[in-house]
């Protein structure tokens, strides 16, 4: 008889969990994003960090989210050449999207981070981003009830910075594009890409040498080239190097994703190139010639209409009418 | 549809059993210069070896090395770390005729060699002293090719992993016709087929598939891929995670186990022999890669009629001393 209680308790918990599983819908055209068995989604916790993402309360004069890089309606970029930070400093790479980032397994431009919630602290603690230690952000956080409540129902403790992680890293997990016309006529829609974006996907896979590097469902391979690209400064940044200390990483920077990539302008890791015209004459030309430049970059001689066919596919191409453009949630108080 | 995919899972089990744990490692020839493929010559069982970086071919009898064939042109491989490669894949299609792939030489420009061997003891021959060669050269839409890396035969074909063109990653194919080859072309865009880069390592399975280990970025672990296809027409049967980073050899053992060498790039202290187990989990088939041996930067592996195991691993020299080896694995596996 005293085995009863305990069964209906086990029972009631495993209801209360398994209503709260999140199934992460996938837009055509991407596959089964690899989500850590530590940190399974659950909407609540997705909910959760969606707060701290929006929250500008994470950084120390509590004017700088996540989102004020990485905004919804800037691509989930920002706009900008570099990323802005508390007091107005600006760090010397552009802010990446968020977009469909939960399938990369390296973070960050130089890989520094293993997957988001390796990444997820990171601008926290960085003295020209949000400018906090974890110490101040947990207690700062602690101190508004809703989060309190909202960490005791998701993870069963305070805030913590091992949660924050986890529930900013769920939330950028759900922000995914898919569904574009490239994976409309992918799968069989004639119609789905004008004449001009079919030439220019074919070549994209094919003479433009683009999908050497940005490759698979994401257009990226999610892997380290060195482009070129600030490459002629007396000191150039030289990207993974920094965390590999290989020669042959030096100057290489992880290949960003193509998906939406006509909102995300400014492009390459320093925001130097203004459009999608620009970066296509860029590789046209084969980039800037250094010691570590990747061989899969040569003159490609494309003719002015094979410019605008490729740019053409990659505005009309990897821009879905489904975009993530998620609204900032109400914050806790 | 169910049938069918039991049934290729049915078909394309290839390594049930874990491997004998009890093996012995012996070093047959030290000294070598980044060496890069094997064959064993038929009937007289001598074990060949491309020296890659010394620019040869040599044959080991007695544990002493012969040069066979030499002065292939030589270039390099990587950026920091850089390779010096020069011959890599071997096969024989008989007695006397070695099929040699070659790494010397620029994109497009790049050769398939085809040679007499002289008999043991004899004068080594020079490396344009083939019988025939055959390249890939570009179109106006499709890159050269080169770095012949896996060659292998099954009777019919010889088949050769290529890495020119990271856009399709092709896998070429010659026929077999007295003794000579023919008609070699661009046979399966492995990048199309499964999204990843780089086919490198080459194997017949004992039902006749052609399988490949699709090595993936040399920047990011553990995206290795087992591919399966169909030799006579290139369908692609299976294609499977693996877990493992850069996959450069595969071989079947005398008992039908399957085997990998992993080059481990971003971590060669982790690289090694692997017995690559096949699993089915709800009714899909996976792998698990049991790690059988460490090895420095193996390149090259295959198995002796009498079961024994020769790998080929770049190594790490002292000094000005090169660091390759040949190493036999007794037989067991």
């Amino acid at each position: 008889m005293r085995l009863l209680p305990i069964l209906l308790l086990i029972i009631s918990c495993i209801t209360v969990e398994a209503a709260d599983e999140y199934e992460l819908q996938y837009p055509l055209g991407l596959k089964r994003m690899p989500i850590p068995e530590t940190n399974e989604l659950t909407a609540a916790k997705i909910e959760l960090g969606k707060q701290l993402y929006f929250d500008p309360r994470l950084s120390r004069d509590d004017t700088v989210s996540c989102a004020s890089c990485h905004d919804p309606k800037k691509g989930w970029s920002n706009g900008d050449h570099f990323a802005t930070g508390v007091r107005g400093q600006r760090g010397g790479r552009s802010a990446p999207t968020i977009i469909n980032s939960g399938y990369s397994y390296f973070q960050f431009w130089d890989g520094r981070a293993i997957m988001l919630e390796g990444q997820a602290l990171g601008p926290i603690q960085n003295p020209i981003e949000m400018d906090l230690t974890l110490e101040e952000c947990v207690a700062k956080l602690n101190a508004i009830e809703g989060y309190r409540k909202q960490f005791q129902a998701v993870f069963g403790t305070d805030v913590d910075s091992v949660g924050m992680a986890k529930a900013i890293a769920s939330f950028e997990r759900t922000v995914l594009s898919g569904n574009a016309p490239h994976d409309k006529f992918k799968a069989g829609d004639e119609k789905a890409l004008s004449a001009a974006a079919q030439r220019g996907s074919k070549l994209f896979f094919g003479k433009a040498n683009c999908s050497a590097c940005h490759a698979g469902p994401n257009f990226s391979d999610f892997a380290f080239h060195n482009i070129g690209v600030g490459m002629d400064k007396s000191e150039p940044d030289v990207g993974r190097f920094s965390e590999t200390q290989m020669l042959g990483d030096r100057g290489s920077f992880k290949t960003p994703t193509l998906r939406e990539i006509a909102r995300t302008a400014p492009y390459m890791h320093d925001g130097s190139v203004k459009t999608l015209e620009d970066v296509v004459e860029y590789y046209d030309k084969g980039g800037f010639a250094n010691p570590q430049l990747d061989e899969e970059l040569f003159p490609l001689k494309l003719t002015p209409e094979q410019k605008a066919d490729l740019v053409t596919f990659l505005k009309e191409g990897l821009s879905s009418e489904d975009y993530p453009d998620i609204e900032p949630p109400t914050l806790p108080k | 549809m169910r049938t069918s995919i039991l049934s290729i899972i049915a078909v394309l089990a290839f390594s049930l059993a874990p491997a004998w744990a009890d093996h012995h490692v012996t070093t047959v020839v030290d000294g070598l210069d980044n060496p890069a493929g094997i064959a064993i010559q038929p009937e007289t069982g001598h074990v060949f070896v491309s020296d890659s970086g010394a620019s040869r071919i040599i044959r080991v009898v007695d544990g002493k090395a012969q040069a066979v064939i030499t002065d292939f042109p030589v270039d390099v491989y990587g950026k920091g770390p850089m390779y010096n490669i020069g011959p890599l894949g071997l096969v024989f299609i008989d007695k006397d005729t070695l099929v040699v792939g070659g790494g010397g030489l620029i994109d497009g420009e790049e050769l398939l060699r085809v040679y007499k061997v002289p008999a043991a003891g004899q004068a080594a021959i020079k490396a344009d002293k083939m019988e025939e060669s055959f390249k890939l050269s570009p179109t106006d839409d499709i890159k050269g090719e080169g770095n012949f890396y896996g060659l292998a035969s099954n009777g019919t074909h010889v088949f050769v992993t290529c890495n020119g063109d990271d856009t399709k990653g092709w896998v070429s194919r010659a026929v077999i016709k007295e003794g000579k080859l023919a008609n070699y072309k661009r046979f399966l865009a492995t990048k199309e087929a499964t999204e990843v880069d780089a086919p490198v390592a080459i194997a017949i399975s004992p039902r006749g598939e052609l399988v490949i280990g699709q090595m993936g970025e040399i920047t990011v672990p553990g995206d290795g891929l087992l591919t399966f296809y169909n030799a006579k027409n290139g369908k692609l049967l299976l294609n499977l995670e693996t877990g493992l980073s850069d996959i450069t050899a595969l071989a079947y053992s005398p008992k039908g186990q399957l085997y990998a060498t992993d080059f481990n790039w971003l971590n060669t202290s982790e690289g090694g022999l692997y017995q690559l187990i096949s699993k089915e989990d709800d009714g899909k088939q996976s792998i698990e890669a049991k790690k059988i041996e460490s090895l420095d930067k193996a390149t090259a592996m295959t198995f002796a009629a009498d079961g024994s195991l020769y790998i080929t691993v770049i190594g790490t020299g002292e000094g000005d001393a090169k660091g390759g080896k040949l190493l036999k694995i007794a037989p067991g596996l």
